[in-house]
């Protein structure tokens, strides 16, 4: 008791020297507890927004692992044309078209047996076909030319273009069929739940209703635009054509108008196609949808591409697309093993735009995270360092008081006890004004850290665009609605400008809702951790200065000073 | 039965001998001074008795036991009381906090050291103000008597005091060396290091240390 009495008289009566170790300390507590609040904030922002994620998924044919296959088979047969001789090898369409082709997308039943799986909390689907509009529908365009592309054209957009999740490809033959592009998307929905964006409020009705849960009837919503471009009102007819077979002719009635928010920022897909701009999208029940596409295979006929010589079918295809919701992220892993055990085969893939979306919005935050790993790191062996040598000229000075403590009988143990407490306090001390002073800090410097690591991010995006001399943003070539995930419990998230990432593979990646501010950031596990750190610090610095105390010999030190 | 004896007892700094198969025996009530030149080994022979040092050879007994059994920090905080030449206070403390610590450190129990200290203080004569300045604060004939009642603070059988008239005037020389004298009366074995022939003369035996060399002694009658 009286070591605790005698160290807090020490402190008392030494202020200069322990206020200084207290101002390094504080420095010290003050660095670390922003660099601590910075990493908790980031895991809260992590935990509360994937309490509040739900997560879609898709399962889509796996291009990548179809491309590695390919390039595994041709290192194998050493069959790399042009290798031999050593010119470039060249990439053999041929090989690569008959895979594709060759790749199917799942059937509806293949998906309604993994929508089986446990983790699944909701399963819906969409079929997506591609039609021309007539004469008195013409597509919503800024271009005067609206005729359908055709031919090479639809093979190199086939698999960006249109209603699949992620790039992922669909359709209902091969990957590679050689159909015409159309005017407009029409989009089949299972059920209400699969509109998405009539639900989150992006998009709307302005007139009439949406066409009924399921109905077989040719009914269908059409845009405002749409319907302002061509005169359209509910209750009107619209013709729709098969590109390939203009015979083909389907009537739907118009039982609604609707306004999408998301058209404005996706007014055009990409590549400039009518069909992708979300204006010319028409919405319809997957029922009707089928019933067309059905009806359509049974009146095709066999058509060959007089310049390629290819044969494809004229029947309008559809492009199937399941989406599985799920109560969490958890849920989502568990579905990918799951899915295995129900025999999805390896070549297809199972991903989330939500996840991607979700690790895409942390980005910056993560960055931020681990760059305060780093500096917390350093701040601490370089404050420990400091400790260490001031308490070693601190524990000089006071030899001589350790001389006379010893001389007179105190143990050397306690003498290094009684020097442990002071440090032990000042740093307690210390560390609570600079857990105060952190916490005030910690908001605005991990907010303003946030916002220059969000700037470094959109101008590496900036750069990209650039380089590529054109827009980076691929978000068009999805319109997998994803709900409006309310991810606001400790971090706001803010639609960024441009999706994340510097890279390519991230251009093509869901656009990213990066958070762009933290709202708080300390916690009781960062005081916890402040504690051990002070702790932890006055054992290091205390225990070389206790070194020394050890050393001294009372008769040594009091002779010389004699 | 002697409190403290000295058994053939030698040491030295490195290869230089200071002292040499010294024999000796303090008893209780008795004041003794250790007198000699400059060099002659005083304050080593101090140092020794104090537990501070250990001797190359020979034993130091307490009580019969040899000290190098007995817990050093125990004997020098129990035992035994040190009043050193520069006094060795805590500076930064005020007079009563040193006695009071110098009895938190021997393990002297109960709630009233704080008044057990200030009546030590006022018998060595110092008032409260004083008693609660800082050391840094004292004259040196004050710190002296801090010094003293530090070293009464644990009533130790054994005072040890070195040169502890040595910076003082003669009245104050004269007061401190009563304290000491009443000191022995109470029982105490009061051993002092001084060269000086006053100090001497008013101590009840003298030891003479000369130079490595075997010291004599000379039994002084009694001189009050």
């Amino acid at each position: 008791m009286y070591i605790i009495k005698n160290a807090l008289r020490c402190i008392s009566r030494s202020k200069g020297r322990n206020i200084l170790i207290g101002i390094i300390v504080l420095v010290i507590a003050t660095s670390c507890c922003i660099g601590l609040s910075i990493r908790q904030a980031a895991e809260s922002a992590r935990s509360d927004a994937l309490d509040n994620l739900s997560v879609t998924a898709t399962i889509s044919f796996d291009r990548q692992s179809m491309m590695n296959d390919m390039r595994g088979d041709r290192a194998e047969g050493g069959a790399m044309q042009g290798e031999a001789s050593g010119e470039r090898p060249q990439f053999d369409r041929d090989q690569f078209q008959q895979m594709m082709g060759g790749a199917s997308a799942l059937s509806l039943d293949e998906y309604l047996t993994y929508a089986e799986a446990e983790s699944v909390k909701d399963f819906y689907y969409t079929l997506t076909a591609s039609m021309n509009g007539s004469d008195s529908l013409e597509p919503v365009s800024t271009d005067t030319s609206s005729d359908a592309s055709t031919n090479a054209d639809a093979d190199n957009m086939q698999g960006i273009q249109g209603d699949m999740p992620q790039g992922g490809f669909g359709g209902g033959k091969g990957m590679m069929s050689n159909v015409s592009q159309g005017d407009f998307t029409l989009v089949g929905y299972s059920s209400d739940s699969a509109m998405t964006s009539f639900i989150d409020g992006t998009a709307t009705i302005t007139a009439g209703t949406v066409f009924n849960e399921g109905t077989s009837e040719y009914d269908c919503i059409i845009s405002e635009e749409l319907s302002a471009y061509n005169s359209i009102a509910t209750g009107d007819e619209i013709t729709i054509i098969n590109p390939n077979n203009e015979s083909e002719v389907y009537a739907l009635t118009v039982v609604g108008i609707y306004s999408d928010s998301s058209a404005n920022e996706n007014s055009f897909g990409p590549m400039g196609f009518s069909s992708s701009d979300p204006a010319n999208k028409i919405y319809m029940s997957y029922t009707a949808l089928e019933s067309i596409v059905s009806a359509s295979s049974q009146v095709s006929e066999t058509i060959t591409d007089e310049t390629t010589g290819r044969t494809y079918e004229s029947a309008v295809t559809g492009t199937l697309s399941g989406t599985y919701v799920f109560d969490d992220a958890d849920s989502y892993y568990l579905f990918e093993e799951e899915v295995r055990d129900l025999g999805l085969d390896d070549t297809y893939t199972v991903s989330s735009s939500d996840i991607t979306s979700f690790e895409n919005s942390l980005t910056p935050l993560n960055t931020l995270s681990k760059m305060a790993g780093w500096f917390l790191l350093v701040i601490l062996i370089i404050g420990a360092v400091i400790l260490i040598v001031l308490n070693i000229f601190s524990v000089r000075e006071r030899k001589y008081e350790i001389g006379v403590l010893t001389a007179m009988g105190m143990k050397k143990g306690k003498v290094a006890l009684q020097f442990m407490t002071e440090l032990f306090t000042i740093t307690v001390i210390a560390v609570i004004i600079g857990v105060i002073i952190g916490g005030v800090c910690a908001v605005p410097v991990t907010n303003a850290l946030l916002e220059s690591q969000i700037t470094s991010q959109q101008n590496r995006n900036d750069m990209v665009e650039q380089n590529f001399g054109r827009p980076g943003n691929m978000q068009g070539m999805g319109d997998i609605e994803r709900p409006n995930n309310n991810m606001d419990a400790n971090a706001d998230f803010d639609k960024a400008e441009r999706p994340s990432g510097g890279i390519v593979g991230d251009m093509f990646s869901q656009g990213a809702d990066y958070i762009t501010e933290i709202n708080s950031a300390m916690n009781f596990t960062v005081v916890l951790q402040m504690l051990l750190i002070a702790l932890l610090l006055t054992i290091i610095s205390g225990a070389a200065s206790m070194l020394f105390i050890m050393r001294y010999e009372p008769l040594k030190i009091l002779a010389n000073r004699d | 039965m002697s409190i403290l004896s000295l058994n053939n007892i030698s040491f030295s700094y490195g290869s230089t001998p200071v002292l040499s198969n010294l024999s000796y025996e303090f008893e209780k009530g008795r004041m003794y001074c250790i007198v000699g030149k400059s060099g002659a080994g005083k304050t080593t022979l101090l140092s020794l008795l104090s537990g501070l040092a250990k001797p190359s050879s020979g034993s130091i007994c307490y009580n019969g036991e040899d000290i190098k059994d007995i817990d050093k920090y125990k004997f020098r905080s129990k035992y035994i009381g040190v009043i050193f030449q520069s006094y060795n206070l805590l500076t930064k403390f005020t007079a009563l906090e040193n006695v009071v610590l110098s009895m938190d450190i021997a393990g002297v129990k109960g709630i009233e050291k704080k008044k057990r200290a200030m009546e030590l203080l006022e018998n060595v004569g110092l008032d409260e103000d004083e008693a609660t300045r800082r050391i840094l604060h004292l004259s040196g004939g004050q710190q002296q008597r801090v010094a003293i009642a530090r070293a009464l603070s644990y009533d130790p059988d054994i005072i040890l005091a070195d040169e502890p008239t040595g910076n003082l005037d003669s009245d104050t020389q004269q007061e401190i060396m009563d304290i000491f004298r009443r000191l022995s009366q109470a029982g105490k074995c009061v051993i002092l290091v001084s060269h000086s022939p006053e100090v001497a003369a008013m101590c009840d035996e003298r030891f003479e240390l000369k130079k490595v060399s075997v010291p004599t002694k000379k039994r002084k009658s009694t001189i009050f």
